[in-house]
């Protein structure tokens, strides 16, 4: 549906070239929620940004339904832009107009009816859950209100794709998580392709499937949130996934390792949804004869499936934790060692 | 009443001659004003149509014409007058020199009150699919008109007083009526009305200026 091909993106400012991005490809399913994440400067608002020609690469290609963006003439590249929808980090509204005239405009660009554009905004507003605010003005409005107005906007052509650059960066936490229902909701109901620019792990935890990772105008990492979320390969994503998915034995408990003389082994266990048929927690402390203590443990929920990280401090012979290694290895899961 | 020693039909005249030169300028050139400060804004370098070569020509144009003091200005265009309207003096040769001051002064005033616009309107614009005129006549014009009628107030006053010095070239009005009947006859009565009728003009159109302006813009 979006297909970034080796893109690369140069400004040259005083002679002095800086690559916002360098080779980027990603591929965009439709039906994906599909979330770009990095930290400021990554490139990731300027990738964005390419899919409905506000910026153009110099060098790659994107296609978006098989259409080169890029070959189109202004007029084509219009029409285009139409049947993509964008909202922004500052909402972007017109402070001059009420929220109807808001909604109203990429309606009036399409040269729809009076008539057609009333019925069209009332229904948005339903969708947004805004109708009582249809005559207020923008200042009136708070964050989550606004990005509403925004969405309702942005929706207002039938678009197939939707970005949201930034979109909840500006709100708190609670008005966050409800426009990121209302984002699942045009998902799921509206059949829209979604892709998603943010900072906030949280945001692609919550309702992407798919995840880039960007660092220095490169895509290091990309897949689907539950592998890569449960498998981080690079630093900088781990450090972006500790942030949701604790794994980190608390540091008191580290200090008692350290003066703990028994002979140990530390693993690391990580339980993905129905992989594991043993129960091999239970296995370890029934069938081998060592002792156990649970260091730390938790629990999270990733499109609908259950991870689960257990770090388990094992105690006993050498041999004995051997053969439980052995054992661990002919289970369907993911584990390792863990050096202190 | 107090006598002022000219017929009172003078006044009334000088008061039309005033009103008709402001007006007529202040509308030729707001529409002049207007379509170069949106090439200026569209132009620039963080224009959507960034153009080098046209912004740096209309820039400098302005910034030569707003550097003549109008006096001066008015009497080193009158072959141009000529041309134009096929005389040199009187009320409505004076119009080309209004003109050719006011425009570049509400152009400066109109860039200011664009660029207030958030650059994030016109990228909203954008990604809708407006074209270039639909961006301005949707989004730009919209989101800058409260600033604009402020500055268009502005650009009134400055006429007000530019129309006074059009005296010199027999375009009559307010000004010179106290200058030839209230300066040069010796007639204060006469200066002190002209002065007092001129600061109610003044007042009165900030006013409304002030008005509109926070109608638009309070919302």
């Amino acid at each position: 549906m979006i297909n970034f091909i080796d893109i690369s993106k140069t400004f040259t400012m005083k002679k002095q070239q800086t690559n916002a991005l360098d080779h980027v490809s990603l591929q965009v399913r439709a039906g994906d929620i599909f979330g770009v994440i990095g930290f400021s400067g990554a490139g990731k608002s300027t990738l964005l940004r390419m899919v409905n020609g506000l910026e153009t690469p110099t060098g790659g290609r994107i296609e978006v339904d098989g259409q080169d963006i890029n070959t189109l003439s202004f007029s084509e590249l219009r029409q285009v832009r139409k049947r993509i929808g964008m909202i922004f980090q500052q909402f972007n509204l017109l402070n001059s107009k009420t929220v109807y005239d808001n909604i109203a405009i990429p309606l009036l660009l399409n040269r729809v009816g009076e008539k057609e554009i009333r019925a069209r905004v009332s229904e948005l507003l339903e969708f947004v859950g805004l109708s009582d605010k249809v005559n207020a003005y923008p200042n009136q409005l708070s964050g989550g209100q606004k990005q509403r107005v925004g969405i309702a906007r942005a929706l207002a052509t039938n678009p197939s794709i939707l970005l949201c650059d930034e979109a909840t960066s500006a709100l708190d936490p609670e008005t966050t998580d409800s426009i990121l229902r209302l984002l699942e909701k045009i998902n799921r109901e509206l059949k829209i392709t979604i892709l998603i620019v943010t900072h906030e792990i949280h945001v692609i935890q919550r309702i992407c499937n798919k995840v880039a990772v960007m660092e220095h105008g490169r895509v290091i990492e990309w897949g689907s949130v539950l592998d890569v979320f449960s498998n981080p390969q690079q630093e900088i994503t781990k450090k972006f996934v500790q942030t949701v998915i604790a794994d980190k034995i608390p540091d008191s408990i580290v200090q008692k390792l350290n003066g703990d003389k028994r002979n140990y082994k530390i693993l690391r266990l990580q339980f993905l949804g129905e992989n594991v048929r043993d129960n091999v927690l239970y296995r370890i402390n029934k069938d081998f004869d060592v002792e156990t203590n649970i260091l730390f443990a938790s629990v999270n929920e990733l499109q609908q499936t259950v991870l689960g990280i257990f770090v388990i401090q094992v105690i006993g012979e050498s041999p004995e934790i051997e053969r439980i290694m052995d054992y661990i290895r002919n289970q369907q899961l993911n584990w390792r060692e863990v050096m202190i | 009443m107090m006598e002022l020693g000219v017929p009172f039909s003078k006044i009334v005249l000088a008061a039309q001659q005033t009103i008709y030169m402001v007006s007529v300028s202040l509308a030729i050139g707001s529409v002049l004003a207007m379509i170069m400060a949106m090439t200026l804004v569209l132009t620039n370098d963080n224009g959507i149509l960034k153009n080098k070569y046209v912004y740096t020509v209309l820039n400098t144009v302005i910034n030569i014409i707003r550097s003549i003091p109008f006096i001066i200005l008015m009497v080193f265009i009158l072959p141009l007058t000529k041309e134009i309207v096929g005389t040199r003096v009187g009320t409505t040769a004076a119009l080309v020199p209004l003109v050719v001051f006011i425009a570049p002064y509400l152009t400066r005033l109109f860039e200011n009150s664009i660029l207030e616009v958030d650059k994030g309107i016109v990228e909203a614009a954008q990604a809708m699919g407006a074209s270039y005129f639909e961006i301005i006549w949707y989004f730009l014009l919209p989101e800058a008109y409260g600033s604009l009628i402020l500055s268009v107030t502005i650009g009134t006053i400055g006429l007000i007083g530019a129309t006074a010095m059009a005296g010199a070239i027999g375009a009559g009005g307010v000004g010179d009526l106290a200058l030839t009947y209230g300066y040069e006859r010796l007639n204060f009565p006469l200066m002190l009305f002209t002065v007092v009728v001129l600061i109610l003009f003044v007042q009165i159109i900030q006013s409304f200026g002030n008005y509109f302006s926070s109608k638009v813009r309070n919302h």
